[in-house]
């Protein structure tokens, strides 16, 4: 009894400390940052429909969708649409994107919890940017654009070393 | 009286004495487990064929997903692989950011694994503070990379995007916050006679045959070997650092919990020594181009859980040719285990404590 009685009394001591844990979402809602990534907007008078973003997106998420209507950007009229049951939300889209046309929100994956999967799948004006959401993740994350790496002209290849 | 009769028992995956999604098949002979078999798979995606269809700069999305509790040190790794086949050297701040982001990690991993270690000697209470200190570490990330638990901020070349202004203040006071309830743990579990009765004297590791099966990180070091890549063959920004590598006397679980514990403090101590050395100025990263030129790289780190190796071959392609890793909770979880159960009394009982003083990762051994 002696021997485990400091563990007692710390644990006492954290026994009358306020809880650490949070009443999600009756009295707070879930913890956010301003870089959170969360769910896509697309700003489609931007998009040129090049299929950058569908040919980085490690998960599969992107398909690209054919949206009528006068685009000027975008001769082709493709536009990305987005699975948010595979993205990972790794914003690999909205840093490949020339034009900028994608961007991140913090409506995270706990906003967008649903019983119904086929509203997982968001069309291209369906990314629009949502009410009561920052966005987060912006193409100005990588302006001014870091420079280029040049590599040397001939690389010879390396012996393996132990 | 009778004979003895061999009992098979299987532990795992869904068992809180089983650490993370991997099962076992055990022998039993009355109490004592004799034998154990590790049943992987339950967690195979094939990481190794997948990074094969990736980008380079996208592959830092799979390595992440090697190990759920510890992704940094192994984007860590990948990232160093893809800069030695490309030849880039990164920014002096990316390294020492990385280093941060990986320290970070580690005792973020450590402090999620109090909590299992907590609950397989019966004591979830007192780890469960661990939580609270990883959940401010989690919202640290947050802030910093975009995301809580799969960080994706290394990239080939330096850092994703520059560090916020206000990086210093952020991360002295979660290391504060951090070092305050770890000191309360080391006081009122590893100071416990309780705990020390269940773990020490069990599970006993050699040096020699640590190094013989293969064992690596905390499980090396806490049967008394001063073996750490981070000092052995220092990497990013730790040649910069000076830390001290805690090892074990006995090698039982005692001493490989406690060696985590010990790190636990000189991981803050490295992250303090380091981040009054990054500014939110100057150059946090050279963009690489798409294809990579014909070679092979190689990236080796300790990561929480011991030593990990990524090689990677390009035949001067958009993607890596072939990829191959070698992770730490692979040998653990097989050999080491079978050995010690050769060796020692192991009760039914105590064989969860024993597995998870380990602190395998499933996810890791399968990838
Ligand atoms: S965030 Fe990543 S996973 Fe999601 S759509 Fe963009 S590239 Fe794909
Ligand atoms: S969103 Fe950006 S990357 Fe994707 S098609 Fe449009 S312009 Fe190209």
């Amino acid at each position: 009894m002696v021997m485990v009685l400091s563990s007692i009394i710390l644990g006492l001591k954290y026994l009358f400390t306020r809880p650490y844990t949070r009443l999600v979402p009756e009295k707070e809602p879930p913890f956010k940052t301003e870089t959170t990534r969360g769910r896509h907007v697309l700003f489609m008078e931007k998009c040129t429909g090049c299929t950058m973003c569908q040919r980085v997106c490690p998960a599969d998420a992107i398909q690209m969708v054919k949206v009528e209507g006068e685009w000027k950007m975008n001769r082709k009229k493709i536009f990305p649409r987005i699975d948010m049951q595979r993205c990972t939300f790794c914003a690999m889209c909205v840093e490949v994107c020339p034009t900028g046309a994608l961007a991140m929100t913090d409506m995270t994956g706990w906003d967008m919890t649903t019983d119904n999967k086929e509203t997982t799948m968001y069309m291209p004006y369906q990314l629009t940017p949502p009410e009561g959401h920052k966005l987060t993740v912006t193409k100005q994350k990588w302006i001014p654009p870091p420079p280029m790496f040049k590599p040397k002209p001939k690389v010879p290849p390396k012996k393996a070393t132990r | 009286m009778g004979k003895v009769r061999e009992v098979e028992v299987l532990l795992g995956p869904q068992h809180p004495g089983a650490p993370g999604n991997v099962a076992f098949r055990l022998k039993l002979d009355g109490e004592r487990v004799i034998d154990a078999d590790v049943i992987p798979g339950y967690l195979h995606r094939g990481f190794e064929k997948m990074m094969e269809y990736r980008w380079w700069e996208v592959d830092v999305v799979m390595s992440a997903r090697f190990c759920v509790e510890d992704p940094d040190n192994f984007e860590l790794a990948y990232v160093r692989a893809a800069e030695d086949v490309y030849g880039v050297e990164p920014p002096e701040k990316a390294r020492r950011v990385r280093t941060i982001i990986a320290e970070m990690g580690r005792i973020q991993s450590h402090l999620f694994w109090l909590l299992f270690i907590g609950g397989v000697v019966g004591a979830r209470y007192i780890p469960s503070w661990a939580m609270a200190a990883r959940e401010e570490i989690l919202k640290w990330y947050d802030y910093i990379t975009g995301h809580r638990v799969y960080h994706h901020y290394m990239v080939p070349g330096g850092i994703r995007w520059n560090i916020p202004q206000d990086f210093q203040e952020r991360t002295l006071k979660v290391l504060r916050f951090v070092e305050r309830i770890v000191n309360d743990i080391k006081r009122a579990l590893f100071d416990n006679k309780i705990f020390q009765a269940r773990t020490r004297g069990m599970g006993v590791l050699k040096a020699s045959d640590a190094i013989r099966l293969g064992a690596t990180g905390p499980v090396l070091r806490g049967s008394g070997v001063r073996h750490d890549i981070r000092i052995v063959d220092p990497y990013e920004a730790y040649d910069e650092v000076e830390f001290e590598v805690p090892v074990g006397e006995y090698g039982d679980s005692y001493d490989r919990c406690l060696v985590r514990l010990k790190e636990i403090y000189q991981s803050i101590s490295i992250i303090r020594q380091l981040v009054g050395k990054v500014s939110p100025d100057g150059i946090y990263r050279y963009k690489i181009p798409l294809v990579a030129p014909p070679g092979e790289g190689i990236g080796r780190v300790e990561t929480a859980r011991g030593e990990y190796l990524i090689h990677i071959t390009s035949t001067g392609g958009q993607t890596p040719y072939r990829v191959r890793l070698r992770t730490p909770s692979m040998a653990h979880l097989t050999t080491v285990i079978k050995h010690v159960l050769r060796n020692e009394e192991i009760t039914i009982a105590d064989f969860p404590v024993f597995v998870k003083s380990l602190d395998p990762c499933a996810p890791d051994l399968d990838r």
